[in-house]
């Protein structure tokens, strides 16, 4: 067992930290406090192959690693967790689907425009009455001759009001449960796609979050995405790949606010000295620290599990769930060092925050999360 | 095709800067190592030229066996090969030293049209390497340009001389010294770092090189580090009040004491 990045690794973890502090940095005040999807920001992430880091040199993809994607997703988001959600879901539920079950003639279509950033993709799923509830979802595509149908609504779509190109689960009959739900890939050009208002959000507010509604859209049967009763599993499975994704985020913010903490607990002098000789903080930064990186292996090991093949809903669910939840906590305590400066808009540490929560909440909530640990666990022997 | 060699130094990054107390060299272990800074704007250029003319363009350093890392992150902006020099004989090398073993390496590579430096490295600051470098090589060295074209084997440019802009034309072989904020160096794509750790690094070590009996061993180096001291400038704050004439009047005052004294030409 080896604890060590390789240099290639190490070298994409400072590559990606001096784009993220040259370009990112600037930007990530602006947008969040606009609302504002950045289209220079995507076009600068275009010259890095941000968009494209796992898919194949083929399609002009970086086909890195998923330790090197976690590295990339995480030094995005310690600068700015907005950008790190746009590029993570159309790199891991976005494209990813599309090159693990698309057909060849899906890749051909799609794949060099995904790698590239020309489109930018999203994946949806959560309905107004489907959340954790997966399998209840109505959206309705009905099969008419050679093509689909689609009829219903998604809501809080990442990437809604940029993606030209979206995966969407969809019931192909009426039943219960998780059959009969088919993946369909919608275009943007399609008619009968309207896309709702930005949502305005909490945190991650320089990502474009939107519903989407569909009118009566017609789906060519080549749209289909997998075999046609695939739809749940390519969902579950895609959302495994994705959490590895979050939780790297999260770790991302949570290290951002860990640093800003531990620099000024060594600067803010109260009773004569850094508040950092004071336990009351000293042990917040150790606890910090102590979080961070049990968070960061956890996502390191799904996504050694990941490129090994092995089975990793177990991880992918456990790193998802514990990076979050310190992301959380840490940028809580990030406040709490900083104090009133902390609660100010002028420091970052209150956008962290904001940014931090929602991580608990998409790609599967923490619940769920439990839900699938708890599965995986009592499932076999000890 | 125009050979073109950017010679760069693997340095150790300044906030992890430490210096060992008992030989006052700087401690290289177990510490984050970055391409010196100064050398990016000297890779941006090399790469500037690949894109304008017919170039094969070639990252250069010595150093020890994880200077490697350096030269990849190099490859890795787009730079086609990489050479290392290394060996232990060559540790500890002064300036003079790492110039004569350089030029013993472009004796062996025989073939160079344009040879790219920074203008000086982050950990000693000498900057004396390009200087020496094109008098043992015996070509040009032009510094601080900032506009340039290649016309067959002629090289022009201009270049920034006190005050002056000079026009140069010059015939290559040549060596360039850039200032730094010259160009603004590029990001690395993600696919240029995985395709530059599939490149092959060529090795240069002393026997590969026909080097002079001098050339082994740091003790040959001529300079002798005797002590390295801690230096902190010394510097008061004082605040100045009045208008922004006699404020500025003020400071003209400081700086006479100081002799500190200049020409006023504006207000």
């Amino acid at each position: 067992m080896n604890f060590q990045l390789t240099e290639k690794q190490k070298l994409i973890r400072r590559r990606i930290r001096t784009f993220s502090e040259d370009f990112l940095a600037p930007v990530a005040p602006i947008i969040d406090r606009e609302l504002k999807f950045s289209w220079e920001t995507a076009r600068e992430l275009k010259k890095i192959n941000a968009w494209g880091i796992q898919l194949p040199q083929k399609y002009g993809g970086a086909e890195l690693d998923s330790i090197s994607y976690a590295i990339c997703i995480e030094e995005i988001a310690r600068v700015c967790a907005s950008t790190a959600l746009n590029v993570t879901v159309h790199n891991s539920v976005g494209a990813f689907p599309i090159y693990k079950w698309g057909t060849e003639k899906q890749k051909e279509k799609y794949l060099y425009d995904l790698a590239s950033g020309n489109k930018i993709a999203a994946f949806t799923w959560t309905e107004p009455n489907a959340g954790s509830d997966a399998g209840g979802i109505e959206s309705l595509a009905i099969e008419e001759d050679d093509k689909f149908i689609l009829n219903g609504s998604k809501i809080f779509v990442t990437n809604g009001g940029v993606a030209s190109i979206i995966l969407v689960g969809a019931k192909y009959q009426k039943s219960d449960g998780n059959h009969g739900i088919g993946t369909f890939i919608v275009e943007k050009e399609m008619d009968g796609l309207e896309i709702g208002d930005t949502e305005d959000k909490l945190g991650m507010r320089g990502s474009s979050t939107t519903s989407l509604y569909f009118h009566d859209i017609e789906i060519p049967k080549t749209n289909i995405l997998g075999r046609l009763d695939d739809g749940f599993k390519i969902a579950m499975k895609t959302l495994n790949v994705g959490r590895i994704g979050i939780a790297a985020q999260a770790v991302g913010i949570a290290q951002a606010a860990y640093e800003y903490s531990v620099k000024y607990a060594k600067g803010r002098i109260q009773f004569n000295k850094p508040i950092s000789q004071f336990e009351g903080i000293s042990f917040k930064l150790a606890d910090m620290a102590t979080d961070i990186d049990a968070a960061r292996l956890l996502v390191y090991k799904a996504a050694n599990f990941k490129d090994l093949n092995r089975p990793f809903a177990k991880e992918s669910a456990m790193c998802k769930y514990y990076a979050s939840k310190i992301a959380r906590e840490i940028t809580q305590k990030a406040i709490q060092i900083h104090g009133g400066y902390g609660y100010m808009k002028d420091l970052p540490l209150e956008r962290f925050y904001r940014d931090s929560k929602v991580t608990e909440i998409y790609e599967g909530t923490s619940e769920i999360m439990k839900l699938i640990i708890a599965q995986q666990i009592l499932r076999g022997d000890l | 095709m125009l050979e073109v060699y950017v010679l760069i130094k693997q340095v150790p990054k300044s906030h992890s800067l430490r210096i060992d107390k008992s030989s006052g060299a700087l401690i290289r272990e177990n510490i984050e190592n970055i391409i010196n800074p100064d050398d990016l704007y000297a890779l941006e250029l090399a790469l500037t030229l690949k894109e304008s003319y017919d170039a094969h363009t070639v990252v250069m350093t010595m150093g020890p066996p994880q200077a490697e890392s350096a030269l990849r992150e190099a490859l890795a902006m787009g730079i086609d090969d990489a050479v290392l020099i290394s060996d232990p004989q060559f540790a500890y090398s002064d300036t003079l030293q790492t110039t004569l073993v350089i030029k013993e390496a472009f004796e062996y590579l025989k073939r160079y049209d344009l040879l790219i430096t920074g203008s000086e490295t982050s950990d000693s600051s000498t900057g004396q390497v390009p200087y020496q470098l094109s008098e043992a090589l015996d070509i040009p060295l032009i510094t601080d340009i900032f506009e340039y074209k290649i016309e067959g084997r002629n090289f022009y440019c201009q270049r920034n001389f006190g005050h002056e802009s000079q026009n140069i034309q010059v015939e290559l072989p040549i060596m360039l010294r850039v200032r730094r904020h010259f160009n603004k160096p590029r990001h690395v794509p993600l696919l240029g770092i995985k395709k530059a750790f599939e490149k092959k690094i060529k090795i240069i070590d002393f026997n590969t090189l026909n080097c002079p009996d001098y050339l082994d061993g740091c003790n040959k180096s001529p300079t002798i580090v005797v002590k390295t001291e801690k230096f902190i400038p010394k510097r008061k704050n004082q605040f100045i009040e009045g208008t922004i004439k006699e404020q500025a009047e003020f400071i003209k005052n400081v700086m006479k004491e100081n002799g500190i004294e200049r020409q006023w030409t504006g207000i």
